[in-house]
């Protein structure tokens, strides 16, 4: 993870706010920025994981099969 | 030619089930339409229905991996408005809430519901004032 921080103007949900402050406040994050840029990251983690569970299925896929009910769709829709 | 003018479909609990199970074959269909351009709605309610037939952590991630697709969209369920009006669609059709809510939103927005499961929705397809447009997924080689 960068070192580099970029500033960032963000509004949030009065709630997470708080909770965001209470995690600060039991010494569990270091600041209010700390709690966003992990629960960020946790968020590109998730999305990354997702996107290659999605890859992997479809690598796997019959192509000629999938083909085939695309054509029976469209013919469907025509 | 622009390709915003592309009626969406709404993916009714059926092949949602068959996304949260993995099914290769439907995730490499839908990611084939997202691919094209293809507008693509799903019910918040029948995530649901698809989430209680196929749990686990996996599959989760295979439905919420719809949410990253470039067009895809999840339509919630918003309001008393919205609510009343699946309450309709529940009374009139029969269909479970899940599936309810892919008719309630294909009978206001005027799209297709694509299915795997055309029998079911051919029982409901004329219960509302416009009959429902549906869009059977199914390889005809079979």
């Amino acid at each position: 993870m960068s070192d580099r921080k970029t500033r960032l103007t963000i509004t949030v949900d009065r709630y997470l706010s708080a909770y965001a402050e209470q995690l600060v406040d039991a010494g569990q994050a270091a600041s209010v920025s700390a709690v966003f840029n992990e629960a960020m990251a946790e968020k590109a983690y998730r999305d990354r994981r997702r996107r290659s569970l999605w890859k992997a299925k479809s690598d796997a896929a019959d192509r000629q099969r999938v083909e085939r009910m695309m054509a029976h769709i469209d013919q469907q829709l025509a | 030619m622009s390709d915003q003018r592309l009626t969406p479909f709404i993916l009714d609990t059926s092949v949602l089930t068959a996304i949260a199970r993995g099914d290769p074959d439907i995730i490499a269909l839908i990611q084939g339409y997202d691919s094209r351009n293809q507008p693509i709605v799903i019910p918040a309610l029948a995530i649901a229905g698809a989430c209680l037939d196929a749990r686990g952590e996996e599959a989760g991630d295979l439905v919420a991996g719809l949410e990253l697709l470039d067009n895809v969209m999840v339509a919630p369920l918003n309001g008393s408005d919205q609510a009343t009006w699946l309450a309709e669609v529940v009374a009139r059709t029969g269909l479970d809430p899940w599936d309810a809510h892919a008719a309630a939103i294909a009978d206001v927005a005027i799209c297709p519901i694509l299915t795997l499961n055309a029998a079911k929705w051919r029982e409901h397809a004329a219960d509302l004032d416009e009959p429902l447009h549906i869009v059977e997924i199914a390889d005809p080689g079979d």
